[in-house]
């Protein structure tokens, strides 16, 4: 008996890796995850600290959910994630507790709120459940680094109008203390560090990422007219060209 | 597959996925409790330092009823006494711990023995969701001096936060008078 394998479209790994970090960016096209993101922009910092986290226990989760698709019934199957996606987060919140305690201290109970997090359950039901492992890896890195891109896109905004500058150095402490400063020291917005800053920069991210959509698509749009035009125009000068030529033969 | 089947196998499943999950977590309790501990003791003895200055030191810790005290104490857990190099008593410092529903803070509450004045509070938990505008808004301007402990906190960004602080600090403050009567 022959067995016929689905061939795999050509680059699939990448573009499955790609569309977390752009085309499906979770914060900034699908609005999920928006709670923390708010919360955790303060510094650029605390940014990569959450992005990283969040990034493992999807990795961890969208793996063993991955593994475990065909044996988990269908009438579990939320509850078991959860209870993965939980176990997940309570090690990686241990291990930050333990190894990198001034993190934990910042990040204080949003690690704890990874496991509500949409985007964690989400990947799981929606793409783990019925990929193989390497491709609900390549996802989960894809989703992860996608959504810390966003977090410190953000921070960067936040932190640099909120503080004038950038500091590192202060939460992951093996790296040395350096501060950037780029706005004077008293010239520095201190709205932006607050939620409503938060609320504002993720509003005009939101409108400028809209903005480069929407003229996308007008240009696209615009060529195509133009094309279908200038298709148009050949064909009615091929037409007038037959017309002339059949005139000329009778 | 008999509907009794199916419920076996299902609780079977679900059992077998807790039961590894608790393993794991037990294991990484296991790897990580004793760097966490070691973290807690540095986070009180920076706490010490922030309140009583450098050359503090812990002498003895209490737990608060070994002093049978009247006052209510719900908030307060274990009382350090802090002397400096020359082995002269600076004051107390409280370890309180508390909730409310935005999340739990654990504090040290520095109380210097002279003045019987409250000196400086140290956050050592704090996983308020508005932890960072309860530090920036209130414990650091209570620190500086800018704020009085007996202050009502209003318009801080964190004032449920805020307010759990004050209680904490209140109560130590009432701890180390009767205390030091």
């Amino acid at each position: 008996m022959e067995v016929k394998k689905m061939k795999r479209e050509k680059g699939y790994t990448r573009k499955n890796f790609l569309k977390g970090i752009v085309i499906e960016n979770p914060l900034f096209v699908s609005i999920l995850g928006t709670c923390p993101a708010l919360a955790t922009t303060k510094s650029i910092e605390a940014a990569i600290g959450m992005g990283l986290l969040f990034t493992i226990v999807l990795i961890c989760s969208n793996m063993l959910v991955s593994l475990l698709r065909k044996l988990i019934p269908e009438e579990i199957r939320t509850p078991a994630y959860i209870v993965i996606i939980a176990t997940f987060v309570t090690i990686v919140k241990m291990f930050t507790n333990a190894f990198l305690s001034e993190l934990y201290s910042t990040l204080g109970v949003f690690i704890s709120l990874i496991v509500v997090n949409c985007i964690v359950l989400g990947r799981a039901e929606a793409y783990a459940s019925k990929n193989n492992v390497f491709d609900s890896l390549i996802d989960a890195l894809g989703m992860g680094l996608g959504y810390m891109l966003a977090l410190i896109t953000m921070a960067f905004f936040r932190e640099l109008l909120g503080l004038g500058g950038f500091t590192f150095g202060k939460i992951f402490q093996f790296i040395p203390l350096t501060t950037l400063q780029i706005i004077p020291k008293g010239y520095e917005i201190k709205m932006f560090q607050t939620p409503a800053g938060a609320f504002i920069v993720f509003g005009l991210i939101l409108a400028v990422l809209a903005f480069i959509k929407n003229r996308k698509a007008e240009l696209k749009a615009n060529i195509e007219k133009r094309e279908k035009i200038r298709k148009a125009q050949e064909a009615k000068e091929a037409a007038l060209k037959a017309a002339v030529n059949n005139g000329g033969n009778k | 597959m008999s509907n009794k089947k199916k419920y076996i196998m299902t609780s079977i499943t679900l059992g077998a996925i807790a039961s590894i999950s608790a393993v794991l977590i037990a294991l990484s309790n296991l790897a990580t409790k004793d760097k966490i501990a070691q973290n807690e003791i540095d986070r009180i003895n920076a706490g010490i330092t922030n309140i009583f200055g450098k050359n503090a030191v812990i002498s003895a810790q209490k737990s608060i009823n070994e002093y049978g005290l009247t006052i209510d104490t719900s908030y307060i857990s274990t009382v350090y006494t802090v002397k400096n190099n020359e082995n002269t008593e600076l004051g107390l410092a409280f370890r309180t711990t508390g909730s409310n529903s935005y999340g739990k803070i654990s504090l040290l509450a520095g109380f210097d023995k002279t003045t019987k004045t409250f000196m400086k509070v140290s956050l050592i938990i704090n996983e308020q969701s508005f932890a960072s505008t309860l530090v920036d808004n209130y414990v650091n301007p209570l620190n500086n001096g800018d704020l009085n402990i007996s202050d009502k906190p209003v318009n801080v960004g964190a004032t449920r936060g805020a307010e759990l602080v004050q209680k904490m600090v209140l109560q130590a403050q009432d701890a180390a008078l009767e205390i030091w009567k």
